[in-house]
């Protein structure tokens, strides 16, 4: 697990790996070259030295040296989630082999599993982060960001770091034990790079446009399927905070009524209530002042 | 848990770089050819009538069909051979009642080859039951022996010619050939674990704290220890051979043989264990250890299972946004 922080750059596995940087520069190069009007923001130094922007690179580099050293050490694993789910699926079923698939269609369908799996829970957390009081002090943080920038993603609470690596350990050991019972040895994942290639995908096309300034919409179709940056850049908004909850997909919006379109949206002021946003404007409030708040309103 | 991961992780890189055509033909071709000599050898034995030595013959091909049956990956290579172990073994896959079925064949005057027109009835349990129970100088026992002891190598003899026409298909594809022997070793281990083992001492599921001898598999002739072993046998062919290239081989190039010996000891303790069991030892504290070690042996097995898919590096950042 990488320590140094610069590492990120060329891990596949990471959000700001440099390809999926270097794709959403060519996305917003496009971008900028039809929308003129823009250009002027996205290269203004007031972007990207604002003291928001400044505390994300910041913050980024803390974050990710305290996740190796204090996070990842108390999650349980998705291997032990995996292990622990077949296990109990032995003692309780017996042994049992789905068999009458190619190793490409278990794998396929495996792979499939995975991502929409994943995806549903990021959504429900998301909006449990948003909707529960208590949970919603600590992804304030994330949500104190009044520019955003690539970084702004890494912009998250210790204890919301935990809370998401304890999903991925579950949801994805609970999927793997399942398949690994199911299917054994026959499992595994259509990766690029190393990389679910789904996840590598929607990652390839602009995920770290989703944090940016950029307002690429994917129009009212597929915006009711696919997360636009745009979709994403009106969640940070200030008026429009408890929508588009989704990572990639934006069924799960769709479904559960927390759907809103770029096109119902034209000015974006992104971060929380102004009072609110003074307690998270420096390093030290970022880690300390959900605690203070939580505090606060229990007394 | 690291020294699991690495060893994990080496099991899974001996199964890519081992299901090569050696291992193929020295392994799995070679363990079906036996069993056919075995049910050769059988065969003639029957006809002339030995009923001692045709049992001590039937010992033989059981160790030998053990072999071929932990190691069996036909199904995986085409499904038109999913079905044919049941056609030679039906222990664990059939309920019915062989035995009162036989008896009721040997007691009258049908044409045998109606008579015995039930896959069940020309399975290596069926002819146990026979060679074991009946007078095997009766001419229609005799008879029915034989045509049990030619089914069996009937059915050998279409498992080999199919390994191999499909040999290349095996070779060809190293992950999807590591997949179904990896799976083999784990639907063996468990089969072997809970079944073979736990439904005779009580400890499985099933049967917690009810343990009975006449579950064991070749409870009539007494094989079923030689059974286990066989079959630990066989997944020492596959992971700590000295003929071919092996787990330990791979183990030994990464320099990590403290490591590896460690997870081949739990192999080679079980077999040790099994080399001093009589059949009787099953149901007691000596089959309850035999349970515990074959249980880590599949845990180990899913491990390094577990290791092929890589969790940690196989997703993207797991924050939200």
């Amino acid at each position: 697990m990488a320590i140094n922080p610069l590492e990120y750059l060329i891990d596949p596995h990471r959000r700001i790996y440099w390809v999926f940087l270097f794709s959403s520069v060519v996305i917003a190069a496009i971008f900028l070259w039809l929308n003129p009007k823009k250009r002027r923001l996205n290269f203004s130094k007031k972007l990207w030295l604002h003291p928001s922007a400044l505390l994300d690179y910041g913050y980024f580099i803390f974050i990710s040296v305290f996740k190796v050293l204090v996070i990842f050490p108390v999650l349980i694993g998705a291997e032990e989630v995996a292990l622990w789910v077949n296990d109990f699926l032995l003692t309780q079923y017996g042994f049992t082999r789905i068999e009458g698939f190619s190793y490409t269609q278990v794998m396929v369908f495996f792979t499939l599993s995975l991502f929409i799996l994943s995806d549903f829970s990021r959504y429900w957390l998301h909006r449990f982060l948003h909707t529960v009081p208590w949970l919603w002090a600590f992804h304030k943080v994330h949500h104190s960001a009044k520019v955003l920038t690539p970084l702004t993603f890494y912009r998250v609470h210790p204890v919301e770091s935990l809370l998401f690596g304890l999903r991925y350990s579950l949801i994805i050991g609970l999927v793997s034990g399942v398949f690994i019972y199911g299917f054994g040895a026959m499992i595994d994942v259509v990766d690029i790079l190393g990389v679910n290639a789904l996840a590598f995908v929607f990652s390839l096309v602009g995920s770290n446009l989703r944090h940016s300034h950029i307002g690429i919409s994917f129009g009212v179709i597929i915006e009711r399927f696919l997360i636009s940056p745009k979709q994403h850049q009106i969640h940070h908004s200030k008026q429009h905070t408890n929508v588009n909850f989704g990572g990639f997909l934006a069924i799960w919006d769709w479904a559960f009524n927390s759907l809103m379109l770029s096109k119902s949206v034209n000015r974006l002021k992104f971060g929380i209530k102004q009072d609110e946003m003074k307690k998270f404007s420096r390093f030290h409030q970022l880690i300390l002042s959900p605690f203070y708040l939580l505090f606060k309103s229990n007394s | 848990m690291k020294r699991i991961i690495v060893l994990a992780t080496l099991l899974f890189t001996f199964c890519v770089d081992a299901v090569d055509k050696a291992f193929f033909e020295q392994v799995i071709v070679h363990n079906v050819e036996r069993s056919i000599v075995s049910a050769k050898q059988i065969s003639t034995s029957i006809k002339q009538g030995k009923s001692k030595k045709s049992q001590a013959l039937f010992t033989q091909l059981v160790r030998n069909w053990k072999k071929v049956e932990t190691t069996y990956m036909l199904g995986d290579l085409n499904e038109d051979f999913l079905d044919t172990p049941r056609y030679i073994d039906i222990f664990h896959g059939n309920n019915e009642d062989i035995k009162a079925q036989l008896d009721l064949i040997i007691g009258t005057n049908d044409d045998l080859s109606y008579a015995l027109y039930k896959h069940s009835h020309k399975t290596i349990n069926a002819l146990e039951y026979l060679l074991f129970t009946q007078d095997l100088s009766n001419a229609r026992v005799n008879a029915m022996a034989l045509i049990m002891a030619k089914s069996i190598e009937h059915y050998l003899q279409e498992i080999k010619s199919a390994y191999q026409t499909h040999q290349a298909k095996f070779v060809q594809d190293e992950q999807f050939a590591s997949a179904i022997l990896l799976n083999t070793l784990v639907n063996s281990a468990y089969a072997l674990k809970e079944w073979r083992i736990g439904d005779v001492a009580g400890l499985s599921k099933k049967y917690k704290g009810h343990a009975d001898a006449r579950r064991a598999e070749y409870a009539i002739s007494q094989n079923s220890t030689v059974a286990i072993l066989s079959i630990l046998q066989a997944h020492k062919q596959v992971i700590d051979a000295s003929s071919h290239k092996d787990f330990g081989d791979v183990a030994r190039k990464f320099g990590a043989i403290k490591e590896i010996n460690k997870t081949i000891d739990l192999l080679n303790q079980a077999i040790a264990q099994v080399e001093k069991m009589q059949e009787q030892d099953l149901p007691n504290p000596k089959g309850k250890l035999l349970y515990q070690s074959t249980n880590q042996l599949m845990q180990s097995y899913y491990l390094s299972l577990m290791s092929k898919l890589g969790f940690v590096s196989k997703v993207l950042d797991a924050d939200g946004d």
